[in-house]
């Protein structure tokens, strides 16, 4: 029974719009970038995208900067309860608890933890840890103080383990936050190793999903998916044309 | 309210392990003149610490079971209780927690939060204790207060306000700022005994101020008056001082406090901020049951000449006999006073009453509303009720958790057998958590606890207070069995021997319960079963499920619901529906694919983060799974869950996989499925063990 609750959860999960409009999927060895101001709802799309991983039976490891352990289970806590309230989806609680121990949360502090030691960490998981993570999520990673070298790091390490990573990136600051190709200006110098680049942006009562860059090329495209403002699940949205 | 209640205070001292909360109750005592010289917990000169009342507790540096003494501060009366640190312990910690007032949480100024620290955490929360913090050990390397100030904040999620800064750290350390008179405090004298107060040094101005801002803004949340004389740039001490104390009353605000124990620093500050901002027993609402009136919830009124209500919260064997502590909730205790045990309703006389210090004691004649003191002579178990006649009342139960591991001890030989009966019979009765009981298929005493540590430290105990020496078997984790899904039964018992015959038919069904460990219902229609059998057919099940088919341990989570049967009007009895009901489970228990379930503990780890890689390598080399590492410079914490079969001896193995600079805690979660594989070795050494026993 267990099993036909994945599947359904799998196959009727918003994410496989996601999946389509990148190019099937961000990809072992591949950096995505979720970037928007705070408050958004970034967190809550990568414990999304994280559960449908865990869904799948695949490993995650949860890296966070800021937030506190506890915190971060009461988000996946949420996101699943929210999920289980869906239609045809009332199996899904009863899941949790097997899935959820193929999570690991590893929270680091920003100002102590630099990217070699915290990929050193990473990496003892995985190896001594025995955990063969498969998606790596990093949320509140200040990519103000991020250069190009770091993020290089990140890149070679994913591409070793054969890991997909999703991170989050903050803007702040003033308008124009965004270029003319809809990049952000604290992304510029770091598009080079970045293969997927998703900008959230409120628009009227609802937050959308821009697909700017896509396996390396310029993809703008409003993408058919949209965060519903209550239960900040990422829902379906009908397909709009780029702006 | 009387004053003698306003001026008392009932604190714990509760902390990490190695925080230095035992050196820290010396100094205490020491300043308020209970004992004249001051020992180390690891002293030289061969006393130890006054609190650490056993030899044991002497010899390996650590407190077990805590000792309550009572001393005088600043015109007040302070009971303290000094908890032991060790999880494995936490029964003491928690049975402290019920009857204290409020609480002093000691941290490592290095260390700052550790995992005991957020279990203790943890434990003020459940039971509402308000509390402040001590910042000990400023004189050692890498000290800092601010950074476990922050601490407190973030990962705790408290409001914690610092009350003072440092005049220098680590070995420069001079004395402190008050932040709230805005002083200088220094320590002077041989053993810190004489406190001078001068100027700020002007180099640390700028950095008070800021402080005191701080402080100043988060005690005005308490306090418009505070907030109005702020505005008004002229705080008083005595507005500042309200102010803090509401909020920590409220759970709402931490004071932290700092200082060094071991270098007689900042001791007598904390004395005065007891005093100032810890609630006096009359501010701290407890509830009894009343058992007059179906268990209702009664709140107990702090006025010394309402009817008594005091509970036995701790038992002790002492050369003079047994001492029970006992701490008064309403009205008071006088000699020659009875009272009742709510529980065994047995009448008592209030003989000998002592106020107790760590090993010495002093007579008393009466003892107000609040107080904590001891009784002399009083058969009873930790955890009853005593009351005025006339009065029945149950102080909630204490959360009492089940054993998870047990260990076969047998005497050497009959001499150390008889010793060590008396010495588990005491065990038992000063700790729930520990238990015995002789097994009846071996004809071995087992005893049961928390940890194997737990169990290491009784047997340490006998030996050394009963010299019983016992031999120790290998420790067993006490495994659970349960149901795997409903199964249906259809059970008749006949037996025809000569004389009157024994017959019963049961007709149900069995199924797995999600909470707790056993249910009973009765659908039972039209006397298929006469009504007086029924019982029967619980007590059956009831006592089938204590061993469980497969490996012999208790099956739990079973609900079994009686839908039919069938009786013979002479052959029936109590015993033939009993054995039914033993029958049918037996019969259908193996078809519902039953499984083996094991207790699965929750283990913390610390130490420096270059060692994580072998840390988290031996938690998943023991089945466990890891729940998150936390990583803060150069030091880290994984939370993992792990098999307690897979725990044993892991405290030398992490030793030498991290050159013993990691430590580790463990208490029990929940219980988990075993996986196939260890089941399948579980049954074959059960079936083992049960030829060889059948073969004896």
């Amino acid at each position: 029974m267990t099993q036909t609750v994945k599947e359904e959860l799998v196959k009727r999960s918003p994410l496989r719009v996601l999946d389509k409009s990148i190019s099937g999927g961000l990809g072992k060895g591949r950096l995505g970038v979720l970037a928007s101001r705070k408050g958004v709802g970034k967190t809550a799309c990568l414990v999304h995208m994280a559960s449908d991983k865990l869904i799948q039976g695949k490993p995650v490891i949860h890296v966070s900067y800021s937030s506190r352990v506890d915190y971060i289970i009461k988000w996946y806590e949420d996101i699943f309860k929210e999920i289980a309230k869906k239609p045809r989806m009332k199996g899904a609680l009863a899941i949790y608890d097997e899935i959820i121990r193929n999570r690991v949360i590893m929270n680091f502090k920003q100002d102590g933890a630099r990217t070699e030691q915290v990929l050193r960490s990473l990496e003892a998981m995985i190896v001594h840890g025995n955990f063969p993570a498969e998606t790596l999520i990093v949320d509140g990673l200040d990519f103000a103080q991020v250069d190009p070298q770091d993020l290089g790091k990140f890149k070679e390490f994913a591409v070793r383990l054969g890991l997909e990573v999703w991170f989050s990136a903050s803007l702040k600051g003033d308008e124009p936050l965004f270029n003319a190709e809809g990049t952000p200006f604290l992304l510029e110098g770091l598009m080079g190793a970045i293969d997927v680049l998703i900008t959230l942006r409120h628009h009227a009562d609802h937050v959308h999903f821009n697909l700017v860059k896509d396996n390396g090329k310029p993809a703008p495209k409003v993408l058919g998916l949209k965060l519903d403002p209550t239960t900040l699940l990422i829902v379906r949205a009908p397909a709009r044309r780029s702006r | 309210m009387s004053t003698a209640t306003a001026r008392m205070r009932n604190i714990g001292i509760s902390a990490h392990i190695d925080s230095g909360k035992t050196t820290l109750t010396e100094r205490i005592l020491f300043y308020c003149k209970k004992i004249h010289r001051i020992h180390e917990v690891k002293g030289k000169d061969g006393v130890g610490a006054t609190m650490d009342s056993m030899d044991l507790e002497r010899e390996r540096g650590i407190t077990i079971a805590s000792a309550t003494t009572n001393v005088a501060w600043g015109g007040h009366s302070v009971n303290i209780i000094d908890t032991p640190g060790h999880v494995d312990f936490t029964i003491e910690v928690e049975r402290s927690l019920r009857v204290l007032d409020s609480a002093v949480l000691v941290l490592c100024s290095v260390g700052g939060v550790q995992s005991q620290t957020i279990t203790v955490d943890r434990q003020l929360r459940r039971y509402n204790v308000p509390f402040m913090a001590f910042v000990n050990k400023l004189d050692r390397i890498g000290a800092n207060p601010l950074k476990v100030r922050d601490q407190i904040a973030e990962k705790l999620g408290h409001n914690a306000v610092l009350m003072q800064m440092p005049i220098g750290l680590e070995t420069a350390l001079e004395g402190l700022v008050d932040l709230v008179a805005m002083k200088a405090l220094y320590f002077d004298g041989p053993d810190g005994e004489i406190v001078r107060t001068g100027d700020i040094p002007p180099e640390l101005l700028a950095e008070a101020a800021g402080l005191r801002e701080k402080l100043l803004d988060a005690a005005s949340m308490f306090s418009d008056e505070l907030t109005e004389a702020v505005l008004e740039g002229r705080p008083t001490e005595a507005l500042i001082r309200a102010a803090v104390r509401r909020g920590t009353i409220a759970r709402k605000l931490v004071p932290v406090f700092i200082g060094s124990a071991y270098k007689n620093k900042g001791i007598q500050p904390l004395l005065d901020a007891v005093v100032h901002y810890l609630p006096d027993p009359a501010e701290v609402e407890n509830k009894a049951a009343d058992l007059d009136n179906d268990g209702a919830e009664r709140v107990l009124v702090p006025d010394p000449a309402a009817k008594t209500c005091a509970l036995a919260f701790k038992l002790e064997d002492g050369p003079y006999g047994q001492l029970t502590y006992i701490r008064i909730y309403q009205g008071s205790l006088r000699r020659g006073d009875e009272l009742v045990n709510s529980r065994s309703e047995q009448k008592i006389r209030v003989g000998r009453l002592v106020r107790m210090h760590a090993d010495a004691m002093s007579d008393i004649d009466e003892a107000p509303c609040g107080d904590i003191v001891a009784l002399f002579g009083v058969e009873c178990a930790s955890g009853d009720t005593f009351c005025s006649p006339g009065l029945r009342l149950a102080m909630s139960a204490l959360y009492v958790p089940e054993p998870v591991i047990s260990l076969a001890v047998s005497p050497v030989d009959k001499n150390a057998g008889d010793r060590m009966a008396k010495a588990l019979g005491r065990f038992t009765r000063e700790d729930p958590t520990f238990r015995t009981h002789v097994d009846p298929e071996s004809n071995q005493t087992i005893i049961q606890g928390m940890g194997e540590l737990h169990l290491d430290v009784y047997v340490e105990r006998m030996k050394r207070e009963y010299r019983a020496e016992v031999r120790v078997g290998k420790p067993e984790v006490a495994y659970r069995e349960a149901l795997g899904r409903r199964v249906d039964f259809d059970y008749t018992h006949k037996k025809q021997t000569g004389g009157s015959g024994q017959f019963a038919r049961v007709i149900g069904y069995l199924e797995p319960l999600a909470k707790g460990a056993y249910e009973f219902a009765s659908e039972v229609k039209g006397g298929r079963i006469p009504r007086e059998f029924i019982p029967s057919c619980d007590k059956g099940f009831k006592a089938v499920i204590k061993k469980g088919p497969l490996i012999g341990f208790p099956v739990i989570g079973v609900r079994a619901v009686l839908t039919d049967g069938h009786y013979h009007p002479v052959d029936s009895s109590d015993i033939a529906f009993q054995t039914a009901a033993q029958g049918a489970f037996r019969q259908v228990y193996l078809k519902s694919s039953p499984q083996i379930l094991e207790p699965i503990m929750k283990v913390s780890v610390e130490g420096p983060s270059e060692f994580s890689g072998n840390i988290f390598g031996s938690i998943s080399q023991r089945r466990g799974i890891i729940v998150s590492s936390v990583e803060d410079g150069t030091f880290s914490r994984v939370d993992a869950e792990v098999p307690l079969s897979e725990m044993f001896g892991y405290s030398t193995v992490l030793r030498s996989l991290t050159q013993g600079k990691a430590e580790f805690t463990m208490e029990f979660l929940r219980y988990g499925r075993v996986p196939p594989p260890v089941a399948e070795l579980l049954k074959e050494q059960h079936l083992e063990k049960r030829t060889k026993d059948a073969r004896k």
